[in-house]
């Protein structure tokens, strides 16, 4: 039977073709996940072996005020900059979509520059900018408040200013797939429309609105996901404080597994990060399939 | 006959070329020292890297604080942590319940060429548990009152000398920081309020200088000593009200608010000694200053104290041993026997043979503030208490708030008792 | 007539405005960064007033910067090659060839591809550790390995490859691998950039697992290297911008040479742009 033969060699060739990132997989994303369940049900520390305590940590997370602190601030972070950051992203790609040639080309530069830093390097410029001291945005907030403001140090102030810096750092990206988005729609449909008399409101919310809702639904999507994983901008300029009101889920699971050695209740938050992810995840994506089937 | 001299020749030769590269000897180091710190340890390493081309120290310099201390738990738990380290001794019962220092033995500090009786007894207390050595203290260091010179000019609080003068009470003090305001000085008086080293070595000294105790048998500021704690987070809370003391400021700025003449006074550690004699050593001060002893403000002489000391990590079967051991004990007793030189950046040697000569006794302006050694307030010996400790995060959580207002000096001492209290075993 | 060009005067200062304010915080770190420290606290002009670029040198040689760039370079390389490698391989065969279990394979790489990896940075670190690669370069790379878009990516573009032209291979006796570097590679050398670019910038700019795996200063990254340089002692603004910009430098100076393929390359690897 030849035919059986060239299946199994060609059987062999997908296999070999697959297997690369196949064992990668496993090794290092399936594996891990795998042992951070079962480690959640023990008291292992960081390095080493523990017992199995049950659903401990799991209870103990009902009664930790720090844990329900970090889930409200996880809450808090994505309400201050996913619909935010959406629609100075979709502002500022309609400016630039009006621009031409070289200067466009130039404008989008200057949005998409702060994108490509590296997080630190954000952290770092933002901190001397908001310095309280010698920042030079403390006259502006002087200005408006009536008095200069550590931001950083303010748990009013703290978690919407480093919204405001991720908005910053992470727009570029969005106007980009916005200006995509935009260039996707035809001309014809805006000329058939001018030529109805419509106005240049009505142009925006008859065609252009409705056909970039996929890329708008697309940003929301990304965002929510990318925002409840925050940690870096965080750990860089408040480490969580003052006074917890910073602190979000992944600090602390980053606190008690590599400062406090508690490697099984670190393993429990982190759990339940994971299944919040998943669960936002698979609801976001029957949304969108039920907006698109619309 | 010649035929075996020519080799004889030929391998010792070839011995003398490959000798040095197999014995060189690598010492992983690891510190928190930034700054003029910085700047004069890394000239220690140096040397001693020339002197002694059987052994090379690798040295690096990992963030202050809790950012170093986690590193060194996870780095000495996976056995990927340095061969030697710096280390604060007023966490070292912290670092015993960590399990991260390995004991210095007689032998380790015969190799060094050192013995306990070298040092200042209260600094082998710190650095000992259950009579094992856990590290070699290398320094004391304290806080002190730095001042501006030509912002006290043709004041009262300044002598024909130019010394500090008549600022023996917390009264006269506040009154000089009144009328430096009222001359137009930004923030009369700088320290690091929006940090927690820079309150806590405050708030430490303030509660110390009223005699009072910060843990006494396990409890947490028990009896009056919770209403001395009140006092001093409302001695700190005025100096804020008041608009002397500089709102929520990191520890950079608040050492800039001093350097570009905008403070009068500064409350820091020594180790900015080296920072202000460099910049006026290169013109770039623009003023003339000097440091002192912190007054005895609340009534008694007392200053927060914490010292430096040399530990090797405890990685398991990994931890250092034989030739390589020998090595960093070597580098130890080397780095203590030119303690000098690290007196230049403000310190006090630990080491009684640097700190009793006749070199160190002429060095200024450490002779100026060389009177604290004696009212040296050292953080409790407890688990929880030492530089990145949870009291630590106490004085950046509670009292640099209450500080600025978002609670009263009460709450602020009741939150910290019942937070530390139950981390007590 | 006029009112249009008006108001289209109006939105383009707007524009320019807003692109202003948007790099002015760039603007103002070299400003900071080139001023001398003593002058960055007394002088608060918006202009530079001064060319000092003692802190770059300063920078450049008392810091390991130079070692973060080498670590940061050789781990990104490898990474984008590696994740290329693999994905292409991988998305090949999910397009191209029949196999048991292909559409499970394709299930999974898509679900992964909403998990996130910082939730796993506990269990990758004890994993790390009893492979011994703590604070080296296999531990950087080898978690940073999966990035299940750029098989979804390579997957669409190989799906949409004619087939005629791979059985013209496979009448000339050419097996998989032929077509896939003869044939679907050259063709799609385009996405390939793309989304290396993309893999690359995403490396080189990862903190958090570069910033736990790594225990010595000789084996950090450029994003995790410049938070050591940030000592708690004196004064050093223009120290820290000057070390802030060099990080920077180099992805920023490759984005303004590759500028068009960065751009074409996010709108691709996103599913905004076929």
């Amino acid at each position: 039977m030849p035919s059986n033969k060239s299946k199994r060699r060609k059987n062999l060739i997908a296999l070999s073709m697959v297997a690369p990132f196949v064992i990668t997989f496993l090794v290092f994303f399936l594996y891990p996940t795998l042992n951070m369940l079962v480690l959640s049900f023990t008291n292992a520390p960081l390095i080493g072996a523990g017992d199995w305590v049950g659903f401990d940590n799991y209870l103990r997370l009902f009664n930790d005020r720090l844990f329900k602190t970090a889930l409200f601030n996880n809450g808090y972070f994505i309400l201050l900059t996913v619909v935010p950051t959406t629609v100075v992203a979709l502002c500022i790609a309609l400016m630039i979509n009006r621009l031409k040639g070289r200067t466009q080309a130039l404008v989008m530069v200057l949005f998409f520059v702060p994108y490509i830093l590296p997080v630190s390097v954000v952290t770092q410029i933002w901190e001397w900018m908001l310095d309280f001291q010698f920042g030079v945005l403390q006259p502006l907030i002087s200005y408006f408040v009536g008095k200069p403001v550590a931001v950083f140090k303010n748990p009013y102030w703290v978690m919407p200013v480093i919204a405001a810096i991720t908005v910053w750092w992470t727009t570029g990206f969005n106007v980009l797939l916005f200006i995509a988005g935009l260039r996707n729609i035809s001309k014809e449909l805006y000329e058939a429309a001018s030529l109805d008399g419509a106005t240049s409101r009505q142009l925006f919310w008859r065609v252009t609105w409705p056909l970039l809702w996929p890329v708008t639904a697309l940003v929301l999507t990304l965002q929510l996901i990318l925002q409840l994983k925050i940690f870096d901008q965080i750990y860089l300029l408040s480490s969580g404080g003052p006074f917890n009101s910073s602190y979000v889920l992944l600090m602390q699971v980053y606190r008690e597994a590599f400062q406090l050695n508690h490697g099984g209740y670190s393993s429990a938050i982190a759990t339940v990060l994971f299944l919040l992810i998943g669960v936002v995840s698979v609801l976001q994506f029957q949304l969108l399939r039920l907006g698109r089937g619309r | 006959m010649i035929k075996r001299a020519n080799r004889l020749v030929v391998g010792a030769a070839l011995a003398a070329l490959t000798l040095p590269a197999v014995a060189a000897q690598e010492v992983i180091w690891w510190d928190f020292l930034g700054g003029g710190d910085g700047v004069r340890m890394k000239a220690l390493i140096s040397e001693f890297n020339a002197e002694h081309p059987e052994i090379q120290i690798t040295g690096t310099t990992l963030e202050w604080g809790v950012p170093f201390y986690t590193k060194v738990r996870t780095a000495a738990a996976v056995g990927a942590g340095p061969d030697i380290m710096t280390y604060h001794l007023s966490r070292a019962p912290l670092a015993l319940e960590e399990g991260v220092l390995s004991e210095i033995t007689d032998a380790d500090m015969k190799d060094a060429g050192l013995a306990q009786a070298d040092f200042f007894d209260s600094s082998i207390a710190a650095a000992t548990t259950d009579g094992k050595l856990f590290a070699v203290p290398f320094d004391i260091h304290a806080v002190v009152l730095y001042y501006n010179k030509d912002l006290l000019t043709g004041s009262p609080y300044l002598d024909a000398d130019g010394k500090l003068t008549g600022m023996d009470t917390l009264e006269k003090f506040e009154e000089a920081l009144a009328w430096l305001k009222s001359e137009g000085v930004e923030t009369p008086l700088t320290y690091q309020t929006g940090g927690a080293g820079g309150v806590w070595r405050v708030f430490y000294t303030l509660l110390s200088q009223q005699g009072g105790q910060f843990i006494v048998d396990n409890e947490v500021l028990p009896g009056d000593n919770a209403a001395k704690a009140v006092k001093a987070i409302e001695t700190m809370t005025r100096w804020q009200t008041e608009g002397w003391g500089p709102e929520q400021a990191d520890y950079a700025a608040s050492v800039a608010l001093f350097s570009s003449g905008k403070s009068a006074f500064q409350i820091n550690g020594v180790w900015e000694v080296p920072t202000f004699n460099d910049l006026a050593a290169s013109n770039s001060l623009g003023f003339e200053w000097s440091a002192a002893e912190i007054p005895p403000f609340m009534g008694s002489p007392a200053t927060w104290s914490d010292s430096h000391a040399f530990a090797i990590a405890n990685q398991g079967d990994k931890t250092i041993s034989g030739e390589k051991r020998t090595a960093v004990m070597n580098v130890i007793g080397w780095m203590e026997k030119h303690a000098l030189a690290w007196a230049d950046a403000g310190h006090i040697p630990a080491y009684k043979p640097v700190a009793e000569s006749a070199e160190y006794g002429a060095m200024e302006p450490n002779a100026s503030y060389a009177s604290l050694a004696k009212t040296s307030a050292f953080d409790p010996q407890t688990t929880i208490t030492g530089v990145a400790s949870p009291t630590y995060d106490t004085a950046i959580n509670i009292i640099s708030p209450a500080m600025h207002g978002y609670f009263n000096a009460e709450e602020a001492v009741e939150q910290i008792k019942q937070e530390l209290q139950a981390m007590m075993q | 007539m006029s009112m249009k060009r008006i108001e289209n005067g109006v939105l383009g200062a707007v524009t320019f405005l807003t692109a202003a304010i948007w790099v002015f915080p760039l603007y103002w770190a070299f400003v900071t960064s080139v001023r001398s420290e003593e002058n960055v606290v007394t002088d608060p002009g918006l202009l530079p007033g001064e060319f000092n670029f003692s802190a770059y040198i300063d920078a450049l040689f008392n810091t390991k910067i130079l070692t973060w760039y080498f670590n940061s370079i050789g781990t990104s390389l490898i990474v984008t090659l590696v994740v290329l490698l693999f994905s292409m391989t991988c998305a090949y065969a999910l397009s191209q060839i029949k196999f048991p279990g292909r559409t499970a394979l394709y299930v999974v790489v898509l679900a992964s591809f909403m998990v996130p990896a910082q939730a796993l940075v506990v269990t990758q670190f004890m994993l790390m550790n009893d492979l011994g690669l703590i604070n080296t370069w296999g531990g950087i790379i080898l978690p940073q390995l999966i990035v299940p878009v750029v098989i979804i990516v390579y997957k669409q573009f190989f799906d949409a490859v004619p087939k005629d032209l791979r059985e013209a291979v496979v009448l000339d006796g050419g097996g998989e691998y032929t077509i896939l570097f003869k044939v679907y590679l050259p063709l799609n050398w385009g996405i390939t950039t793309a989304l290396g670019i993309v893999t690359f910038i995403g490396t080189w700019n990862s903190f958090l697992w570069p910033f736990l795996v790594i225990t010595s200063e000789d084996m950090m990254t450029i994003p995790v290297g410049i938070t050591q340089v940030t000592d708690v002692f004196g004064v050093a603004y223009a120290r820290l911008m000057s070390v802030a910009l060099l990080a920077a430098m180099p992805v920023v100076v490759a984005y303004l040479i590759f500028q068009r393929r960065v751009t074409e390359a996010v709108m691709i690897s996103s599913g905004v742009k076929g």
